[in-house]
């Protein structure tokens, strides 16, 4: 005899199994977890003020610029005899010394730009200082990338909207920034009955806007399956950045075929009483990415996980009258993983005496970086992305 | 007028009809019609963020941190309000055309500032030129102090060119990639030394900051001042060309016809540059019409906007909410990405906006629930659009009479939408037969066509 609670049981099943949306069907019931690579990048927005994280306590100039916020060389935590980490950092400590840190210094671009934007647009579209391209780099990947990488969630933004990090010429990453708003859409009749039409003429626009929608509408419903495969992360401090890592966890955790996540963190525009707001940032920042990696090794998947934070531009050399700093040019970027060809600190501290106009001058380009993760780590053709050859830096 | 072709000139030349334009459709002719855009855009037609005074320019050092603070949020109130001032313009139909043109050169001169003084100036500067001679709109906007400042030619001098104006002026502004040499640029730029402007906001020209040694630009030589520039890059037959084949992709179909644009490119270059001479061809063409350019472009976010409130006489409670849906959707007017402008078509698409469009209807009309956050500030002074991060404030009240007074609930589908709703579309059939507007039928029908796909070409 079956129960009533037997019955529900079955008649939703059986009704699921009735009602599967057209859009959904063909598509792989149980796809095999996700065993490539995969890349996290994190945004720190509002330009990461570089001096005052790996701070080059080393050298007296430092000090001579920075009266007012120079950090004592007794707080600092050496990584070198010359630069170490803000003590806000302290949870990352043990990622420098386990080798799972790369530190870049004076990363940058020709013709730098002092503005957000317009530094912004250029880290997002991989452009000249002088060019304009309506595509991002991480966009460009997914265009290029191989033939089964081509559903949106190959790359995943932790946010409502989008970059143009993410925007391809053809193909676009999708926005979680909650999974149940993405899952309200996903189940809307409206949208189910949308997503299930064949336009007459695949090509036009009408045809790409039916394509974009079903697309997002497949991606939408394979995350939300990934999300509910396994519980929520434990152990991520409550903040915004803890909560987009641990999103990133559980889906890396279910085995989503993701190959890139983009995270950010905004607040970084100190241009006054920089010192503890600075320290406050820095400190959510380290929690956040020790949790990470604490969860990633965990679940085995460190090895196969790369991190890299940038911010659009680093700040003046010399501190300001309010106790904080103004736009700059070059910064330092760092890349953290298990499988660093280089840990440690990949070039010298920036030197203080040749100043570009005040601002720290770029040694590297930043697209050296690009093409090193996408050629090396996300196996792809870095000239097609890019546009341009950028040498290698060996660093994965 | 043919209802598709009435619907099309409104949809391109303007943001749509209005509910009450369109019961007009009949009465006037193709030729009529485009008389009538060209005649309602005559004149100035200033722009002013309501009824506030400008805030003076004053010595900044002689200000206390918090007047300056206070400066700062009088500056962002006002670029509120003049962002909300545009929209409503342009929503009303008032001068349906020159809105167009102005919201066309505003991408195509894409500047931002973060205060309201060169925000405005320059807005007024392409308003008054929009349907105007391009050739005065080009003087007028190379001594606009907002574009010197924006593209630092104000720190442009014979010791130390500096050559971003001259660059963007010939790729971006004129001629276009291509149609000159790196040799051009710097020549260019050594004519446009001394081009500044005051602390008042004032063109200036220093003499003593002036190259007036021999310059060679676009192979003629001479000792060239920066007029001298401007009129030589418009001698040019490229840049009548580089122009109509913007125009063509905005006002006629995003793949232009090379032909076409030949054809309209000679015009325009012959009639010495005149927009209206060159919009009267293009709108009454036989090719504007034809079937291939109906419903082939996607509407930006701004057109999309403007184009709703337009058709549901839609008013905001919190005018900070039509700046939210421009920040959520990509496009925020007064902050285009870069000097490059917006990107186009299939750029405004991606997953999440598209669903954003798909449900924003709904959330405006029918009062749903809605959770989206916009994109977290990040850029201080520069960015004076900002928002809470939970602001949600979106409701807004439709005038469904005024929808029902001039458009019938079996028209909707022709009104609100510039191709067929899909053929499997089960219940609209239905609705349509339903009772008129505001019945419920009727209210579900035009709510569920604007959040269809269909919805977001033009």
């Amino acid at each position: 005899m079956t129960s009533r609670r037997d019955f529900l049981k079955l008649s939703s099943l059986a009704s699921a199994a009735m009602f599967t949306p057209r859009f959904l069907m063909g598509l792989p019931q149980h796809r095999p977890v996700f065993e490539g690579k995969r890349l996290v990048v994190i945004q720190l927005s509002g330009g990461n003020d570089g001096l005052n994280t790996i701070v080059p306590f080393g050298d007296d100039r430092y000090y001579r610029l920075r009266s007012r916020i120079a950090l004592p060389e007794r707080d600092v935590i050496p990584l070198s005899d010359v630069q170490g980490l803000h003590p806000a950092l302290q949870p990352l400590e043990a990622m420098f010394k386990d080798g799972h840190m790369s530190i870049l210094n004076a990363v940058g671009y020709p013709n730098p730009n002092r503005s957000h934007f317009r530094s912004m647009d250029i880290w997002h579209s991989g452009s000249d200082g002088d060019t304009y391209l309506d595509s991002g780099w991480i966009g460009r990947y997914l265009d290029h990338a191989c033939a089964g990488c081509q559903a949106p969630h190959q790359a995943i933004e932790t946010d409502d909207s989008l970059s143009l990090a993410m925007k391809g010429e053809q193909r676009t990453g999708i926005a979680m920034g909650k999974p149940e708003v993405l899952a309200r859409s996903a189940q809307d009749p409206f949208f189910v009955a949308s997503a299930n039409h064949q336009p007459a003429d695949p090509g036009g626009d009408l045809g790409f806007l039916y394509k974009t929608l079903t697309g997002t509408m497949q991606s939408a419903s394979y995350l939300l399956e990934q999300v509910k495969r396994v519980p929520a992360p434990l152990g991520f401090p409550v903040s915004d950045l803890g909560r987009q890592l641990a999103l990133v966890t559980q889906l890396i955790q279910a085995g989503a075929e993701t190959s890139v996540y983009y995270v950010s963190m905004t607040g970084f525009d100190t241009h006054v009483r920089q010192g503890p707001a600075h320290q406050r940032l820095l400190q959510q920042y380290a929690e956040a990415v020790a949790a990470f990696r604490e969860a990633m090794e965990k679940a085995g998947q460190w090895e196969q996980t790369l991190v890299m934070t940038f911010s659009e531009f680093g700040r003046r050399a010399e501190d300001n009258a309010g106790g904080g700093t103004d736009h700059g040019k070059a910064n330092n970027l760092w890349l953290m993983g298990a499988n660093l060809r280089k840990p440690g600190i990949l070039n010298p501290s920036p030197d203080l005496d040749k100043l570009d106009d005040g601002d720290l001058a770029w040694q590297l380009d930043f697209r050296r970086v690009y093409a090193t993760l996408l050629r090396d780590w996300l196996a792809v053709d870095d000239v097609a992305v890019l546009g341009q050859r950028f040498e290698g830096l060996g660093l994965v | 007028m043919d209802t598709t072709a009435f619907r099309h000139l409104m949809n391109r030349a303007g943001f749509g009809p209005s509910p009450a334009l369109w019961q007009q459709r009949g009465k006037r002719d193709t030729n009529e019609w485009v008389a009538w855009l060209l005649e309602d855009s005559r004149g100035a037609r200033p722009l002013q963020a309501s009824g506030a005074e400008t805030p003076e320019r004053g010595e900044r050092a002689n200000m206390t941190e918090d007047e300056r603070q206070e400066r700062r949020k009088e500056h962002v109130r006002m670029l509120f309000q003049l962002n909300a001032a545009w929209v409503d313009r342009m929503a009303s139909g008032e001068g349906m055309l020159c809105e167009k043109m102005t919201l066309f050169w505003h991408d195509h001169f894409a500047c931002r500032f973060p205060t309201i003084l060169f925000t405005e100036t320059q807005h007024q500067t392409l308003r008054q030129h929009a349907l105007g001679s391009f050739r005065d709109l080009l003087f007028a906007i190379s001594k606009d102090p907002g574009m010197l400042s924006f593209l630092n030619n104000q720190q442009n001098r014979k010791e130390q060119p500096n050559e971003n104006f001259a660059r963007e002026l010939l790729e971006l502004f004129t001629l276009g990639r291509g149609h000159y040499t790196e040799n051009d640029i710097h020549e260019a730029a050594r004519a446009f030394t001394g081009w500044g402007f005051t602390l008042g906001g004032e063109f200036v020209f220093r003499r003593a900051w002036h190259d007036t040694g021999s310059k060679t630009f676009l192979g003629k030589s001479g000792h060239f001042t920066g007029e001298d520039i401007l009129n030589i890059v418009l001698e040019e037959r490229q840049t009548a060309r580089f122009l109509t084949e913007k125009l063509y992709r905005y006002l006629v179909h995003p793949q232009p016809d090379p032909e076409v644009v030949d054809t309209w490119s000679r015009l325009f270059y012959e009639s010495d540059y005149d927009l209206p001479r060159l919009l009267l061809e293009m709108l009454l063409s036989d090719h504007f019409y034809e079937a291939r350019n109906l419903g082939a472009r996607i509407k930006s976010p701004v057109e999309y906007l403007v184009g709703l409130i337009r058709a549901f006489g839609l008013e905001f409670q919190d005018e900070r909410g039509i700046i939210f849906v421009q920040k959520a959707l990509g496009q925020t007017l007064f902050q285009p990405p870069n000097v490059a402008g917006w990107p186009e078509g299939r750029a405004w698409i991606d997953g999440s906006s598209l669903l954003l469009r798909m449900q924003l209807p709904r959330l405006l009309l029918a009062r749903e629930e809605f959770d989206f956050a916009v994109k977290q500030e990040f850029a201080g002074n520069e960015e004076p659009f900002r928002l809470d991060r939970d602001f949600r404030s979106l409701q807004a009240t439709v005038d469904w009479d005024r929808l029902a007074k001039g458009v019938k609930v079996s028209e909707l589908p022709e009104f609100l939408l510039a191709v067929p709703p899909r053929s499997d579309w089960k219940d609209l059939a239905d609705q349509l037969r339903g009772p008129m507007i505001p019945t419920q039928a009727g209210q579900k029908a035009a709510i569920s066509l604007v959040c269809s796909p269909e919805y977001q070409l033009l």
